[in-house]
């Protein structure tokens, strides 16, 4: 019954990626800051001058902290950088989608999903 | 094609069955076989719908990458680039999810869905401080109004009114953050960024939540056939353990009859 309240809250999508990743899935409408004071924003826009801190702290914030985010869209090349934090994170809520960039088409030998198949039968 | 495959599948396995002639485990062990089948068979047709929906969003998400490129190229003077300069600090999200947990207790995986959000919901509260807000400026249209056209005093309020409800919705479109005429190929942007957002991004979190929970039923149902392997060859040690001793108790007997009549 928690998961099922935990999960109505659940609401938005949150992105974290290149300008144009950010960009793109902004104009379709998913973006959302919260009244102020707080002003919490559900995207970050990474590019080489973010350190990999920033990031790591955002999808932690993205992923533990935010109770009504739903599913999070993280680019590929960015979750590389954070590999560790990405392929340990298992649980159901919110959703951690990888998805590709202008500059780097999407790898399934990265997909945390498609690693997941491979252990599944691997075993 | 499903049966082929399960046919097959279950053709792979039948090795290991056979070795195995004792009747009633042997039962319980093949039904593990046709489970661990079974939901093989749907994880895959859920992988293949994964894969698809991968190659989907790939090839959407680079029209959206050649469509804003595309914008940049024809972009007015003075507009360095549609990006994160022009978004608007205080956006709503127009497009949200709607998570339903079918089952919850009986391992029902959860399905995302995203819904337009219409913002007048939010409006109905905010309207109140926004009426407010605008009241004031109303007032001195119609101080101006008064002194230069009393006719038409009654009118004004009216159309003040209509512009506001007008104006509303507008910043809720983020197509307007970078102007009033924006170039084609954003407009084509945001149609394909909606389609992957609406159609793509949903199913495959709901496809892969459902992966999930197929793996952990696996991995249970394996757990599962190995104990039943380990309790069967278990038995048949027994059962020949059995067997030898009453070989040797039959062995022995007519050995002992021999010696008593002799």
């Amino acid at each position: 019954m928690a998961s099922q309240a935990d999960s109505k809250d659940r609401q938005f999508l949150a992105v974290i990626g290149d300008e144009d990743s950010v960009t793109g899935l902004l104009l379709a409408g998913i973006g959302h800051v919260t009244a102020p004071p707080d002003n919490q924003k559900n995207f970050l826009v990474v590019d080489s001058k973010t350190d990999n801190a920033t990031i790591e702290a955002t999808f932690e914030k993205f992923t533990a902290e935010r109770k009504d985010i739903g599913i999070v869209l993280i680019n590929q090349h960015v979750a590389d950088r954070i590999r560790h934090r990405v392929d340990t994170y298992t649980a159901a809520f919110p959703a951690v989608l990888e998805i590709p960039s202008k500059d780097h088409p999407y790898d399934p030998e990265k997909d945390s999903v498609l690693r997941r198949v491979r252990r599944l039968f691997g075993e | 094609m499903g049966q082929d495959l399960a046919e097959k599948t279950g053709a792979a396995v039948g090795p290991q069955q056979q070795q195995q002639p004792h009747q009633a485990p042997s039962r319980n062990v093949a039904d593990y076989d046709d489970a661990v089948d079974s939901l093989l068979l749907r994880y895959l047709s859920l992988l293949d719908e994964y894969t698809r929906l991968r190659a989907a969003l790939g090839a959407l998400q680079s029209t959206v990458f050649q469509s804003l490129a595309r914008a940049n190229f024809t972009a007015e003077r003075g507009v360095r680039r549609y990006g994160q300069d022009y978004y608007d600090e205080r956006m709503q999200a127009t497009r949200r999810l709607r998570v339903t947990t079918p089952g919850a207790g009986a391992g029902g995986s959860p399905v995302f869905e995203v819904v337009v959000h219409s913002p007048e919901e939010d409006d109905k509260d905010e309207g109140e401080a926004a009426e407010v807000e605008v009241e004031p400026a109303n007032g001195v249209d119609e101080q101006q109004a008064n002194e230069e056209k009393p006719n038409e005093q009654q009118q004004q309020p009216a159309q003040n009114n209509n512009k506001t409800k007008k104006k509303k919705p507008k910043p809720h479109d983020p197509l307007r953050w970078f102007g009033v005429l924006t170039p084609m190929a954003l407009r084509a942007a945001q149609g394909q960024a909606v389609e992957a957002v609406h159609d793509l991004v949903p199913r495959l979190a709901t496809v892969s939540a459902e992966m999930a929970g197929v793996e952990v039923e696996v991995r249970r149902t394996r757990k599962k056939r190995a104990k039943a392997v380990a309790a069967e060859e278990k038995r048949q040690q027994e059962e020949e353990e059995n067997k030898l001793e009453k070989r040797v108790d039959g062995r022995d007997k007519p050995g002992r009859a021999e010696v008593l009549a002799e």
